[in-house]
């Protein structure tokens, strides 16, 4: 029977329609894919936007001799024997000053007033004040933070009808706020101390910050990339090329591979028995941390760079060898400059994922509270020795405080890990580019 | 072409002898690949080893140099001496052996490097030049010698990537006669080229052999026919028949090497 090619046959349509169908089910999936995406985005920036945001009053502060300096002659021994509590009573009176002058009259008790400024600014305060003596008996004005609960009114997490039911704010504390920012009183402005105050206690999210986490993330960076990127490389470099091919070989291979797919938190159980408490280093400190990361780290990069080994072509190690270049002149020369983006681009995925890693942190007692950012060195702690937090810990840490505003922290150093995270993908693409040479 | 072939039979015959191969076996694990090839190989001579896929010339040839010491599982039995010195010897080391016996390979491999550097690359281990004036005339010579210079000379920094096939060939032959090597091996330098950078590699040939022994592998038994002054037949690891080029050709001894190349057997 003859065809025509202008009408398909049966066969020929079965054919396209379960290739339509594929393509249509490809299509689906990336749908979902984004749209996941989307949601995650979303959620995370609608709930962590704000913390890059706070809440200040521009006060004029009185600060009265007789009661911040008894000796009267700026002996700071003296001086700070006067507890923040002696100053909450100062920035009080300043805040009921500010009421005044602007005719802003209310039934509030002036304790409920003094509940509208931040606990952290009574410290914020002292610190300056002691840092310069002289500003006692001047009146010298201050951003000091709202309370947590006046920053969340002016970014939309407290309404009036949740303030009638909170015993820590109230309806009318929030309608003098909201006169005291129509006056500029108030106002909400960027937070870069978000990123450079340390972690505050459950009484005062408004003054939370990443400080102490980025610092741990940073150390623990420096000290993967220290001991991973060289460890790793040359191990890679021996399997790859100077390694007999044997059973033995294949059995590190096999075994390298399983390492890279063991979970995280086995890493931590690993740190904590040897590099706590079998070599005694500092718990919670950005060099264990940074120890159980690398052991993590290790297998990921020696995979990318045997794979970016694997690919440089033969016949360039055979053009070397030719000329009469030793086995290491050929790998050190030519194949090792053709294999770097690749083994570039497989440590920054490294590092990215070991920058993420939460749960080896927690067993290792990242975990804790720290206010003091840690030192990279001190003679008693050694390198990288004092307790420290991580980025990734921070947020498991603000999502179990009770304050809602920690949720709103939390989102806020989700959007900053994931800005890190970005940027070190960017530079492993920029890196790729730059270094890919073809032949 | 013609007149060349026929003007290089008369001096084809009495040259000293560089390379001596006796009772060479080679094994890839299991599989006895070369078997009991004797081979004497003249200096300033272009010998060509020709035979169907598979029947071992690359083989042998890469034995010449030891490139088969970085297959692992290669073995290599039997005597071959250069200039009377085991080359198999323990004490001796294959970087050295490879300085002296230059190779080039089927695919043009350049380094991703610039033209100068790819050539300049082999003189600088092997600390050929002690300054960068001796290093620009090495590296004009070989370029030179490879009849490269006059495309080459006005793009020395530009990649040896960039080039086009047949001048890529020619920079490795250029990056292998820069270490001033004594032999020069190579392993089917035409098969990836087109008929006119065929002639002029084969052309480049035909003049290295004033200075070098040069031993060619190839599958064209016309390129063996008009470069070549002796020829080897290997055919299911066997050196069948070695002979002046012009014999082997015209009048074969064994009867698969007639078939060979009467294109019965390939």
């Amino acid at each position: 029977m003859k065809t025509s090619l202008l009408a398909a046959d049966a066969r020929t349509k079965k054919r396209n329609a379960a290739e339509a169908r594929f393509k249509a089910y490809g299509f689906a999936a990336i749908i979902v894919a984004m749209l996941a995406l989307l949601i995650l985005l979303t959620s995370v920036l609608g709930n962590g936007m704000s913390s890059f945001r706070q809440t200040y009053i521009a006060l004029d502060v009185a600060l009265p001799e007789e009661k911040l300096d008894k000796s009267g002659v700026r002996d700071l021994s003296v001086m700070s024997k006067v507890t923040t509590i002696g100053y909450a009573p100062i920035l009080r009176n300043a805040l009921l000053d500010a009421l005044a002058a602007q005719g802003i009259e209310t039934e509030l008790s002036d304790k409920d007033i003094g509940n509208m400024i931040s606990k952290e600014a009574a410290a914020t305060v002292r610190n300056k004040v002691l840092a310069n003596p002289d500003l006692v008996g001047q009146t010298v004005s201050f951003d000091v933070l709202a309370s947590g609960r006046i920053d969340g009114y002016f970014k939309g997490r407290v309404t009036m009808e949740s303030a009638a039911l909170d015993g820590n704010t109230s309806p009318e504390a929030l309608m003098i706020a909201q006169a005291l920012a129509d006056a500029g009183v108030i106002e909400t402005k960027f937070n870069w101390n978000f990123f450079v105050w340390p972690d505050a206690s459950d009484q005062r999210p408004e003054a939370a910050g990443l400080g102490v986490a980025i610092l741990g993330s940073l150390y623990m960076m420096i000290v993967v990339l220290v001991l991973a990127l060289p460890i790793g490389v040359a191990s890679s470099i021996y399997l790859e090329e100077f390694a007999p091919k044997n059973r033995w070989t294949d059995l590190i291979e096999v075994n390298i591979s399983n390492l890279a797919a063991v979970p995280s938190i086995v890493y931590g159980i690993l740190g904590l028995a040897i590099f706590i408490n079998f070599m005694e280093f500092n718990q919670s400190s950005p060099l264990v941390g940074g120890l159980v990361l690398t052991l993590m780290t290790l297998p990921t990069i020696i995979i990318s760079t045997r794979a970016a080994l694997k690919s440089v072509p033969p016949s360039i190690r055979d053009a070397a060898l030719g000329v009469g270049a030793s086995k290491m002149q050929s790998v050190f020369h030519h194949v090792l400059p053709l294999a770097a983006p690749g083994i570039l681009t497989g440590t920054i995925i490294g590092l990215a994922q070991a920058l993420g890693e939460t749960a080896p942190l927690l067993l290792i007692g990242m975990v804790a509270f720290v206010r003091e950012y840690p030192a990279a060195y001190t003679p008693d702690a050694g390198l990288f020795g004092e307790a420290s937090t991580a980025l990734p810990v921070q947020v498991f840490n603000w999502t179990q405080r009770s304050d809602p505003a920690f949720v709103e922290r939390a989102s806020g150093a989700i959007i900053t890990l994931l800005v890190f995270l970005l940027i070190m993908n960017a530079v492993a693409i920029y890196l790729r580019r730059r270094f890919e040479r073809r032949w | 072409m013609e007149d060349m072939y026929h003007a290089d039979r008369a001096m084809s015959t009495q040259q000293d002898i560089k390379i001596k191969a006796d009772k060479v076996q080679v094994y890839y694990a299991d599989n006895h690949a070369i078997k009991d090839v004797d081979v004497e190989i003249a200096d300033k001579t272009v010998t060509a080893f020709i035979g169907p896929s598979g029947c071992g010339k690359s083989t042998f040839l890469r034995c010449l140099n030891r490139m088969n010491d970085t297959i692992d599982i290669c073995r290599v039995e039997g005597d071959i001496t250069i200039d009377g010195e085991d080359i198999y010897d323990p004490k001796v080391d294959p970087v050295q052996l490879r300085a002296k016996v230059g190779m080039v390979f089927q695919k043009p491999n350049p380094f991703p490097k610039s033209i100068y550097d790819n050539v300049a690359y082999g003189p600088k281990i092997h600390g050929l030049a002690r300054n960068k004036a001796e290093l620009d005339e090495i590296v004009e010579k070989s370029l030179r010698k490879a009849a490269l210079w006059n495309e080459a000379k006005d793009r020395l920094t530009a990649p040896g990537t960039g080039l086009s096939g047949g001048q890529q060939q020619r920079l490795c032959i250029a990056r292998a006669i820069a270490t001033a090597p004594e032999v020069l091996l190579m392993d089917e330098p035409c098969s990836a080229l087109d008929p006119i950078a065929t002639a002029q590699v084969e052309e480049l040939i035909d003049e290295l052999r004033q200075s070098y022994s040069v031993v060619i592998v190839t599958h064209s038994m016309q390129q063996a026919a008009r470069v070549s002054q002796k020829t080897a037949f290997f055919h299911l690891g066997n050196l069948v028949e070695y002979d002046d080029t012009d014999k082997i050709f015209t009048n074969p001894e064994d009867s698969r090497t007639e078939s060979y190349i009467s294109g019965r057997i390939g």
